[in-house]
């Protein structure tokens, strides 16, 4: 069925994003993808036959298996690992989808920086191994861009690993302006659990608890191992543990509206967290200054801060830009990405570039509100160029590509 | 126009949106004959650009926001605007100027995929309409207004 609430056009195809920490699938045309499905993939090895057996998605990756290692196919938002890949497409045809490749044209996003190599090779693998009627890859920051009604501006996309800054001009990518900092959600992920690490917290993954009773706030948490364990290794075990640490993060993290500061943050009531153990305890000054980091990296433990900010990475990224190009990328900076959706991100965001912004400009910064919107930003950008009936001439058929190769990519796909 | 467009044969990531004939006509009547003060376009049918609405020579700006604000708050329109100021040059007295803009008009409050229909078509109808001297892009009433297209038009004027 099309429909949803954008109303697109019935034409069958199929929306494919992926990025560091999901892939999002789903029909053209609707609204929000149909599924996400974990970029993270638990792969067991036969000592024997050498054979691999895979486990997608949270359900199947979640259960504790002996000698799973858990991978992930992604690496700075391109597709590395293409063997676990098909693994991934092939499950989300079968168990997701339920049809047969050949029957939906394929749209796929592609981070900003991808290589001919791998635009190539994707094309390749979807046309031979899938056998797609139609074949169509376009930049994510583009599609974020257009879901926003603007062709031009300057597309934020603070997303699991990193945080770039992408301008866009009619539709096209200036590829020499994109600026990217490695302060994104899993960053902010490592100082949450530094700070748990020094406060003494045991992070205990909730496949290992049998049993919890109730503590105090503070105290040690009384709760029972669950007896039939398995031997499970270490990637697994740690996979675990950051899924505790990420809810924690997304729970409780909150960005401070100005630039950080005690006397302020200490006024604002604490909120109590409970982790699976049992562990309880209520959390203020941290909620703030663990997020701190991402727009002033000198709170960054350790490091020098030799990273960009937030806020930093805008206007790097403009300054990078034509001079004339300067007032139309200020007065349209679009937010998207998982990690654009913390606490009070976009006020702080607001805030820290107004102040940057010269004075002989204007600045706007574009955010929908709805927490789908951004998260799933450019598969929904994506989901509605694919359904426009207009678009359906830009597709790269099957024949085409019979005739001229995977080559077409990068001719047809800007 | 761009100087960043990698290569001409690269067609836009565009929604392959067409611009209709009758534009061309229209756009010298503009250009030349200054017949009119302005053109509203619009999305025929997702498929193709095509004129809604012109104003007439003596119409003001007044008149095109108004007709911006008549077609609801979930519309999005094209404009293009023969857009008369005053400005002094250095040392002379103020003389008047002209130029022509067009706006993509894309209000926040429109349906997503009008937006994107709309964003994602702007480049075929700049490219079809070549010479304008500005291009603005709007999301809400104060992006379109007088002193906002003013302070654009002047912000590439010697002074």
């Amino acid at each position: 069925m099309s429909g949803g609430v954008y109303g697109g056009d019935e034409v069958g195809a199929l929306v494919f994003d992926p990025g560091h920490s999901s892939l999002r699938v789903g029909y053209a045309g609707e609204d929000s993808p149909k599924f996400d499905i974990p970029s993270w993939v638990g792969v067991l090895e036969d000592q024997e036959t050498n054979e691999k057996k895979y486990y997608i998605d949270t359900v199947a990756l979640h259960v504790p298996r002996k000698g799973c290692e858990v991978v992930n196919y992604m690496k700075e938002g391109m597709i590395e690992d293409w063997d676990t890949f098909e693994k991934v497409l092939d499950y989300s045809y079968e168990k997701c989808i339920k049809s047969e490749a050949q029957y939906h044209p394929v749209l796929f996003s592609e981070a900003t920086w991808n290589v001919r190599g791998k635009r190539e090779r994707l094309c390749e693998l979807v046309f031979e191994k899938y056998q797609v009627p139609a074949f169509f890859l376009v930049k994510s920051a583009v599609l974020a861009a257009f879901a926003n009604g603007r062709s031009t501006g300057l597309v934020l996309d603070s997303g699991a690993t990193h945080t770039s800054a992408i301008p866009v001009h009619d539709g096209y990518v200036l590829q020499h302006a994109i600026v990217k900092s490695p302060l994104g959600g899993d960053f902010l992920l490592n100082q949450a659990n530094n700070f748990l690490k020094e406060s003494g917290v045991d992070i205990v993954p909730s496949y290992m608890v049998a049993d919890k009773q109730s503590v105090k706030e503070g105290d040690r948490p009384k709760w029972t191992k669950k007896n039939n364990l398995v031997e499970v290794t270490p990637s697994w075990h740690n996979y675990m543990k950051r899924e505790v640490v990420r809810d924690f993060q997304q729970t409780l993290l909150h960005c401070s509206e100005a630039p950080y500061d005690e006397d302020a943050v200490m006024g604002i009531p604490t909120e109590p967290y409970e982790f699976p153990s049992g562990y309880n305890n209520e959390y203020g000054l941290e909620r703030y200054r663990i997020t701190e980091s991402l727009f002033d990296p000198s709170y960054i433990k350790g490091v020098g801060s030799t990273m960009l900010g937030m806020s930093h990475v805008v206007s790097t990224s403009i300054g990078l830009c034509d001079i004339d190009l300067r007032p139309s990328l200020y007065s349209s900076v679009i937010v998207t990405g998982g990690n654009s959706l913390l606490n009070g991100y976009v006020e702080r965001l607001n805030r820290d570039l107004s102040s940057r912004t010269p004075p002989n400009m204007r600045f706007k910064l574009i955010s929908s509100t709805g927490t789908t919107e951004r998260r799933f930003g450019s598969w929904i950008g994506g989901s509605i160029l694919a359904s426009l009936g207009s678009f359906q001439q830009m597709w790269i058929s099957k024949q085409e590509y019979d005739e001229s190769g995977k080559s077409q990519v990068e001719r047809k796909c800007p | 126009m761009s100087l960043y467009r990698k290569s001409s044969i690269f067609p836009g990531p565009a929604s392959g949106v067409k611009v209709s004939d009758e534009i061309h006509k229209a756009y010298t009547d503009i250009k030349k004959s200054k017949k009119y003060r302005y053109i509203i376009f619009h999305i025929k049918d997702d498929k193709e650009i095509c004129i809604e609405t012109y104003g007439d020579r003596d119409a003001t700006y007044d008149d095109y926001l108004q007709h911006l604000s008549n077609v609801g708050p979930e519309q999005c329109r094209y404009g293009l605007y023969d857009f008369e100021y005053e400005h002094a040059c250095q040392g002379t007295s103020d003389t008047k100027k002209q130029k022509l803009f067009l706006m993509s008009w894309c209000p926040d409050t429109a349906k997503i995929k009008k937006k994107m229909l709309y964003s994602s078509s702007f480049d075929a109808l700049k490219h079809a309409l070549e010479g304008v001297g500005k291009y603005i892009q709007a999301t809400d009433m104060a992006e379109a207004s007088y002193e906002c297209v003013l302070e654009k038009c002047r912000s590439t004027d010697r002074s």
